[in-house]
């Protein structure tokens, strides 16, 4: 096997977030439309069709490509928003589509054939026969991997598949499996598959009670910070709540993933691309983790030790995990 | 309202600056604020597009080392910023609050810095409609809003000696804010730890009379026919 | 004609005999048509119930109920997509998929899809009926419009949970074992401590979620018996039941009388109250709201 560069996908949910990626180094970004066709349908963000194509063009012009994330679930008897992303896809020309549900597959398989297609995390594609099962019915190309996979089985995995595999390497930390999980829409009717969004900001309160920060979701209390702690998401997988007496962070602690030491792994695990999530965060965000890893892929393809990078200004709670990839995680 | 409590009690030269604007009057500001929004739709519309998604919301910009607030109007026919004094009260209707040192709030505006992570260290916040302030956040960091490179495109041939004077003021601040975090983590360190012990205690106790209620309730259900 | 009963298949970690106890009484004495069998949560659980699994199928298949084999939720390693493989390749009793990599071993023969596999609209419906699913189980989300829809579409038999708990999520991490400050490998079985889930409570002492393993459930249980007369004139064929820690064959009896139009909805739900023992109901995903809402005849009268 042939050892490549790895491939460095970063988030934009600007137009401005976008030409930070590109600058800082990225080899590609990936962005949305500014509806419920994409996994992070928050207010003030994403693309509109002219801005997606000067997007395409400043991204071309620098050797950077542009993947178009429709990956939420098209809603019964409304397919129109999904299909026609796809068709504005293709006919604005981005690079790939990153899809998650079947039928859209399926469509954009039959009637785009040409345009490349990725399968996004929100598929849960986390086995060997679910993967083929997308290249070969939907000619899918890439599967960005969900964070459920220790890097031994990603390692694994991609002696058995035939399409190339991305995978989540610094940001936002979902430990349930992606685009399998309803527990946003639980407490606020909205979920990542149906609305494009978890825990919604619209939902979210914040009460300052004395030196105390409460943050409500919905009806419910999702976690209470102390004047000295740093404060998160109220996501619900990284709330605080009681288990059995004991109050925890059951599902995970306010952290973000950064296995930016473990990119020497990850190419020995024959991965083909490394993803950036953030098309939440700001530009400042954006440029800080875009370069930092740029120049962490260039030392791991020219064998130098990557060495560290503190990138703890820019996690969540400014703590750091690598999640999934090592198996004590489980 | 007199939310003044922080966790970060400011002690930043903009505060030492706000001492000195104390007896200057909003109303002296207007020409200025009215200035800044025509500046803004001008060389940035998009950052009103971007609030197309909120029903015609109402910003009120509380720069807690200031003692002044604004309120922030985005109709995209109009914008407005107008100033209040500290006592004023705001306008019905506020749709969110956002909360921060002036600087870092200057930072947020600019991109320099990423919102979540001053929102992760506790330094800002946001009361009220939490997904108006998230868009308004967005719609600023998608803009590239430059505010010396805005003011100076203004002011057309003045513009070069004008950025020489304002690249000084810029390192003068920079490092004034240096020296006065340092006082500020001496003056303020051991207060802030006597508070903790007292919220830690605090919480011990909520967390039990929670635990109770649970078990109450139980109990209730159980014996309900 | 009045809808059938499928019983979900039993997400919790039973002991083996008192799992196979609990199919043993549905056998004898439960009006449901469709029973599904087999561990869909976490693989190590999985050889404890091995050994019961033939008596059970034989036990319900003697008291003509269809047996379905259900699979794991999420596969990751070669050894459990190896165990759904096997799942999938015999022949003798049909298999509910309940990931893709089931459905794609499934393909060209009839099936049955779960509510673990995301269909949420009529292009994956038909793409999965194409495949060979002769009865899909939709997600827990779909509010009732979707439900509507995807009904009128008129490509397979179509099932909606109406009792119990919902599975809202599940992750490669236990839960259970972190609770116990103990790792997935070395998990002790400690998920067996909690026949109907750990309850996760809000910092406000607020009943919220419920813990099964890697599984996160919703506290309340869904409870549907409003709507199935709205169920079946959609179109909706079968109705599923959740089993949880209570007397499942009266909740089995409440919800065949309710689709035989033989009990009022009101009536069923006191019956059911009385059979769940104050745990809250919930039906707002049905009704396009937060899941945790309740709607109608479940609106709690404070």
């Amino acid at each position: 096997m042939t050892t490549q560069k790895l491939e460095l996908v970063c988030p934009a949910g600007t137009p401005a977030a976008l030409r930070a990626a590109v600058d800082s180094g990225a080899d590609a970004v990936y962005l949305g439309f500014r509806d419920e066709t994409n996994a992070r349908n928050f207010p003030g963000l994403n693309f509109n069709r002219e801005e997606l194509a000067d997007g395409l063009r400043y991204a071309h012009q620098k050797g950077a490509k542009v993947l178009l994330a429709i990956n939420s679930f098209p809603e019964a008897g409304n397919p129109g928003p999904w299909t026609k992303a796809v068709d504005d896809a293709a006919r604005l020309g981005v690079d790939a589509v990153i899809l998650a549900d079947v039928g859209l597959c399926d469509y954009a398989a039959r009637t785009h054939p040409d345009l490349r297609r990725h399968l996004s995390v929100q598929a849960s594609a986390s086995n060997p026969e679910a993967i083929n099962f997308y290249a070969r019915e939907f000619g899918v190309r890439r599967v960005v991997l969900p964070r459920v996979l220790t890097v031994a089985e990603i390692a694994d995995l991609n002696k058995s598949i035939p399409v190339e595999t991305e995978v989540f390497v610094f940001g936002g930390l979902c430990v349930m499996a992606e685009g399998r999980c309803a527990l946003s829409s639980y407490a606020t009717g909205k979920s990542p598959n149906m609305t494009g969004v978890c825990s919604p900001a619209s939902h979210v309160r914040y009460v300052e009670e004395g030196d105390r920060l409460t943050s409500r979701l919905g009806e419910f209390t999702i976690n209470r910070f102390d004047s000295s702690e740093n404060a998160g998401y109220p996501t619900l997988c990284k709330g605080r709540f009681v288990a059995a007496g004991k109050t925890s962070y059951l599902f995970e602690d306010p952290t973000s993933l950064n296995v930016i030491d473990m990119l020497p792994d990850l190419m020995a695990a024959g991965v083909t691309a490394l993803k950036i999530e953030g098309r939440q965060r700001g530009r400042a965000y954006v440029a800080q983790a875009v370069a930092a890893f740029r120049e962490a892929v260039d030392r791991a393809a020219a064998g130098i030790p990557v060495g560290r990078v503190d990138l703890t200004s820019i996690t969540e709670g400014r703590r750091q995990t690598a999640g999934s990839y090592e198996k004590a995680w489980r | 309202m007199s939310n003044t409590s922080h966790t970060t009690p400011p002690l930043t030269p903009v505060l030492i600056a706000g001492f000195a604007m104390r007896p200057l009057p909003p109303a002296l500001l207007q020409p200025f604020l009215g200035l800044a929004m025509r500046l803004l739709q001008r060389r940035h519309p998009g950052v009103f597009e971007r609030l197309s998604s909120v029903d015609a919301p109402l910003f009120l910009v509380d720069p807690v080392d200031l003692p002044l607030r604004f309120v922030l109007d985005p109709d995209p026919a109009m914008p407005r910023l107008s100033a209040l004094a500290e006592d004023d009260p705001p306008p019905e209707g506020i749709t969110a609050i956002i909360r921060g040192p002036l600087l870092a709030l200057i930072d947020l505006m600019e991109g320099r810095i990423d919102g979540d992570a001053l929102f992760f260290s506790r330094q800002l916040t946001i009361e009220g409609d939490t997904g108006a302030g998230v868009a308004l956040r967005n719609a600023v960091d998608g803009a590239e809003i430059d505010l010396v490179e805005d003011v100076l495109s203004a002011l057309g041939p003045a513009r070069a000696p004008a950025r020489r004077a304002l690249g000084v003021a810029g390192g003068l601040l920079d490092r004034f804010a240096r020296d006065m975090e340092t006082l500020r983590g001496a003056v303020v360190a051991p207060a802030m730890q006597k508070a903790e012990t007292q919220a830690a205690a605090l919480r011990r106790l909520e967390e039990k009379v929670a635990g109770l209620d649970k078990a109450q309730r139980r109990q209730r259900r159980a014996s309900t026919p | 004609m009045a809808a059938r009963l499928t019983l979900g298949p039993v997400f919790y970690n039973w002991a083996p005999e008192r799992w196979r106890d609990f199919y043993f009484r549905i056998a004898d004495e439960a009006p449901v048509d469709v029973v599904c069998v087999g561990e869909v949560v976490c693989s190590k659980r999985q050889p404890f119930l091995d050994p019961m699994l033939p008596e059970v199928i034989e036990r319900l298949q003697a008291a003509g109920k269809e047996v379905v084999l259900a699979t794991l939720a999420l596969i990751m390693t070669r050894r459990e997509e190896e165990g759904v493989r096997e799942v999938c390749r015999q022949t003798d009793l049909p298999v509910e998929a309940n990931d893709f990599a089931a459905v794609s071993m499934l393909a060209g023969r009839p099936h049955v899809v779960g509510p673990l596999v995301n269909v949420y609209n009529e292009g994956t419906l038909g793409y999965l009926a194409r495949n060979g699913a002769t009865r899909v189980s939709l997600p827990g989300e779909l509010p009732a419009r979707s439900v509507g829809r995807l009904a009128a579409a008129g490509l397979v038999d179509l099932e909606v949970q109406v009792f119990g708990r919902m599975p809202l999520a599940i992750s490669a991490r236990c839960y259970h074992a972190r609770s116990r400050n103990l790792h997935k490998d070395s998990c002790q079985y400690v998920c067996a401590d909690d026949p109907d889930g750990m309850d996760l409570d809000t910092l406000d002492g607020e009943p919220f979620l419920s813990v099964n393993g890697t599984q996160t459930l919703s506290y309340t249980y869904v409870n549907l018996a409003a709507e199935v007369a709205e169920l079946q004139e959609m179109g909706i064929t079968h109705l599923r039941l959740a089993p949880q820690d209570v007397d499942m064959v009266g909740v089995a009896r409440c919800f065949r009388e309710l689709a035989d139009g033989a009990r009022e909805a009101g009536q069923a739900i006191a019956r059911l109250d009385a059979l769940c023992d104050g745990i809250p109901f919930s039906n707002g995903y049905f009704h396009g709201i937060e899941g945790v809402g309740a709607k109608g005849p479940l609106e709690v009268v404070e």
